[in-house]
């Protein structure tokens, strides 16, 4: 019984996810950036704008020069993730790719250090009076949702072991669409429903800065307004109306 | 939104067709001996925990008199090859390394210890000599203090 309602929530979470997000990256490259406003000092060149965004979304530029702190964990948390996430390929792939399997060890230690990172996120949430004066609930609920998730899966390896053979099965059946049995461990559980959770909330919740940074017209803009005009399509077609 | 639904469900009509491959599965190997008393689900969560090489314990307070011994699961859990002697660690048809290279879990057990059952033997080091007696231990430190 429960290994169907997972994976009804996984496929459900996966298509709400998939859709969702295509959903919300179409609106975001539809939406008109009617005026030139890159943040200067911009790249003169299309593939200076590339290397903005990389540097970006590698070292989180723009956070590091506004404020130390909240760069400082928030680096810390978003590589640990990547490391978990890489870890956790182990569990989709029959046959492990072998730098999966170099990143294992990595992947314990990025743990604690997501769950670390995360917890000084939400401290400063609560410690500093600015912060917990403009803080909504949604910026709370996501900063506890990924510790539980990091909580419960440090939980499995750490206080409570699970059958992980078992849970591969599960998880290669269903992405062939076939439903297995899933161990009924507590840990595995909550572990599971929230990252179900978090991957149904994420097209409608702040987790679209992944990527929205894509799509700021102040970093993906290039400093070209001297030589060449910058006219959205409609404000064209009003132009060319000029002449009736 | 019409056309996306019905895509969605073209894409899983596809993938329902398809038949799930047995070979993606370990093929864990069947044991001799007596089966465990706590169960085999209890073993397939737990053996790593019992297993854990309690340092302080073994080399620094010298209490080897443990309820579990490596030297135990090996001989049980003993799987022959073509040539029906025991596989070692370096087959992939090794009991341990069925599920831990399905999961991805590196072993390192057996580079100190030996991956197939020894007659005879309580313990299960590969150097001959240090098997169980502290007399063989010491000669073996003096001769290489040398």
């Amino acid at each position: 019984m429960i290994s169907i309602v997972y994976a009804l929530l996984f496929y459900v979470a996966s298509i709400l996810l998939v859709v969702g997000l295509g959903m919300k990256i179409w609106r975001y490259a539809t939406t008109p950036a009617p005026l030139k406003i890159p943040t200067m000092p911009a790249p003169l060149t299309k593939a200076g704008v590339g290397f903005r965004l990389f540097r970006e979304v590698a070292f989180f530029e723009s956070l590091f020069k506004s404020n130390k702190w909240i760069w400082l964990f928030g680096y810390i948390f978003h590589v640990a993730l990547l490391v978990v996430l890489l870890r956790h390929l182990r569990y989709f792939q029959s046959d492990v790719w072998w730098w999966v399997k170099l990143i294992q060890p990595f992947g314990i230690y990025a743990g604690f250090a997501m769950v670390f990172a995360l917890s000084a996120l939400l401290a400063r949430r609560f410690l500093v009076e600015r912060i917990r004066y403009i803080s909504s609930p949604s910026d709370y609920l996501m900063l506890l949702l990924l510790i539980g998730i990091g909580a419960s899966g440090l939980a499995m390896k750490f206080v409570s072991h699970t059958d992980i053979i078992a849970v591969k099965i599960y998880m290669l059946g269903l992405m062939r669409f076939q439903i297995g049995d899933l161990p009924t461990h507590p840990a595995l559980l909550i572990h599971l429903a929230l990252v179900a959770l978090l991957m149904i909330i994420f097209p409608i919740s702040k987790l679209l800065h992944g990527v929205g940074i894509f799509f700021s017209p102040t970093r993906n803009q290039v400093d070209d307004s001297r030589t060449k005009r910058h006219i959205a399509p409609w404000a064209k077609k009003l132009e060319e109306g000029e002449d009736r | 939104m019409k056309k996306l639904l019905i895509l969605v469900l073209m894409i899983f009509a596809f993938f329902s067709t398809a038949v799930l491959a047995q070979s993606l599965f370990p093929n864990i190997p069947k044991a001799t001996g007596n089966e465990h008393p706590q169960g085999n689900e209890f073993m397939r969560i737990n053996h790593m925990d019992m297993l854990r090489h309690e340092r302080d314990m073994t080399m620094r307070e010298g209490i080897r008199d443990v309820d579990n011994s490596l030297a135990q699961c090996i001989s049980c859990h003993v799987v022959k090859g073509t040539d029906s002697k025991p596989v070692t660690i370096e087959s992939e048809e090794h009991f341990c390394r069925v599920c831990h290279d399905f999961a991805a879990v590196k072993l390192d057990c057996f580079s100190c210890h030996n991956s197939v059952p020894e007659e005879g033997l309580k313990t299960s080091f590969k150097h001959p000599d240090a098997n169980g007696s502290l007399n063989a231990v010491m000669a073996y430190l003096e001769e290489t203090a040398k």
